[in-house]
């Protein structure tokens, strides 16, 4: 009944969650000596959790890296950390919006 | 692996660079000290960072896919061994046989620099800590 | 005689009953819920493993868990409504027999 969008959304939760598990280790090792930025490919990995494959770790390329080889930016790493809470955000509020709707129509069966 | 051990990492940074941070204090307070309780000038310490990954209390074993995250830790405090910084002042308590103090090598400006970045960094940690609330809170309301 | 079920698409958790009065259509009843049932036990087995396992730590995300509970809350709400359809449906049939 709630497939197959509320199965997609649950995908993406998951993928968000690991991306900002991501980013939560990015900023606790912004200070790290030769720490590389790590991240998922969402666009790539959103397509390949349709097909049951696990997301997989990469670095992030285009950052600078400093003298100690260290390359985390604080900044994108923040931006990140709003971006991925409130698209978790919007993807709950969509399927606690699916599950409202499917109850209801199970529901509405009762006075019939 | 759960969005729980995530706190734990957040964690990890906080205490790693509040460690940081009072270590540069100490650095800053100490900036002129030429007495010590080992004899000689105060000599500067510094936090060197290493990955880490934490132990939480609900994680296992059997972390997922991504495997468990990196937090971090002070993997050990440098002090500075170079000479101390030679001043010439014959009249000081601490002047040695040719009139000379040895001063701690602190550049207070850049431990100030430093103090500010640990600052940001420990600020950092604590909005990925709330951020990640946020998203276990939202779960939870999937409930209601 | 075409069963009143609920508009929502009842096919994975029942299959419509074929129309049929009569006594027969006691056993017909009877073997489409025990299906139904053992499809919601099964989701609800599903949510206790859930559970459990975000409980010990072991678990996926934590959403992930709350996603099995409700499906089986869902797929149980809809086999209550569906069971009372049947279950006037087959007393009214009944009361036709007399």
């Amino acid at each position: 009944m709630l497939d197959p969008l509320a199965g997609r959304l649950e995908q993406y939760m998951d993928l968000l969650s690991a991306r900002q598990k991501l980013v939560a280790s990015n900023i606790a090792n912004a200070d790290t000596p030769g720490y590389k930025t790590k991240d998922i490919d969402f666009q790539n990995e959103f397509l390949n959790a349709a097909a049951q494959i696990a997301p997989h770790t990469v670095e992030a390329r285009g950052l600078a890296a400093r003298n100690d080889g260290n390359n985390v930016s604080i900044d994108r790493e923040a931006r990140l950390l709003a971006e991925n809470d409130l698209r978790f955000n919007i993807a709950t509020n969509l399927l606690r919006g699916q599950i409202r709707t499917v109850r209801e129509a199970i529901n509405e069966g009762k006075g019939a | 692996m759960s969005l729980f051990s995530l706190l734990s990492v957040s964690a990890s940074g906080m205490s790693a660079q509040r460690t940081r941070a009072e270590l540069l204090v100490e650095n800053l307070a100490n900036s002129e000290t030429t007495r010590t309780p080992d004899g000689g000038p105060y000599r500067r310490k510094d936090a060197v960072f290493a990955t880490d990954s934490p132990e939480s209390p609900f994680s296992s074993v059997f972390e997922s896919q991504l495997g468990r995250p990196d937090g971090v830790r002070v993997a050990e405090v440098v002090v500075d061994d170079r000479a101390p910084e030679r001043r010439y002042l014959p009249g000081h308590p601490d002047a040695d046989a040719s009139g000379y103090v040895g001063f701690p090598r602190i550049n207070p400006a850049e431990d100030m620099v430093d103090l500010m970045s640990a600052t940001r960094g420990f600020d950092a940690n604590v909005s990925a800590m709330s951020a990640v609330k946020d998203m276990i809170q939202k779960s939870i309301d999937l409930l209601k | 005689m075409p069963l009143p079920i609920s508009p929502i698409s009842p096919a994975s958790v029942i299959a419509a009953p074929s129309p049929g009065a009569g006594s027969k259509s006691a056993g017909g009843f009877g073997s489409i819920l025990q299906d139904a049932m053992g499809k919601v036990g099964e989701l609800h087995d599903d949510a206790s493993k859930s559970v459990e396992s975000f409980l010990s730590g072991e678990g996926d995300d934590l959403h992930k868990t709350i996603m099995t509970t409700q499906r089986a809350d869902l797929a149980m709400e809809l086999f209550l409504q569906v069971r009372n359809k049947v279950v006037s449906a087959y007393q009214e049939v009944m009361r036709m027999q007399v």
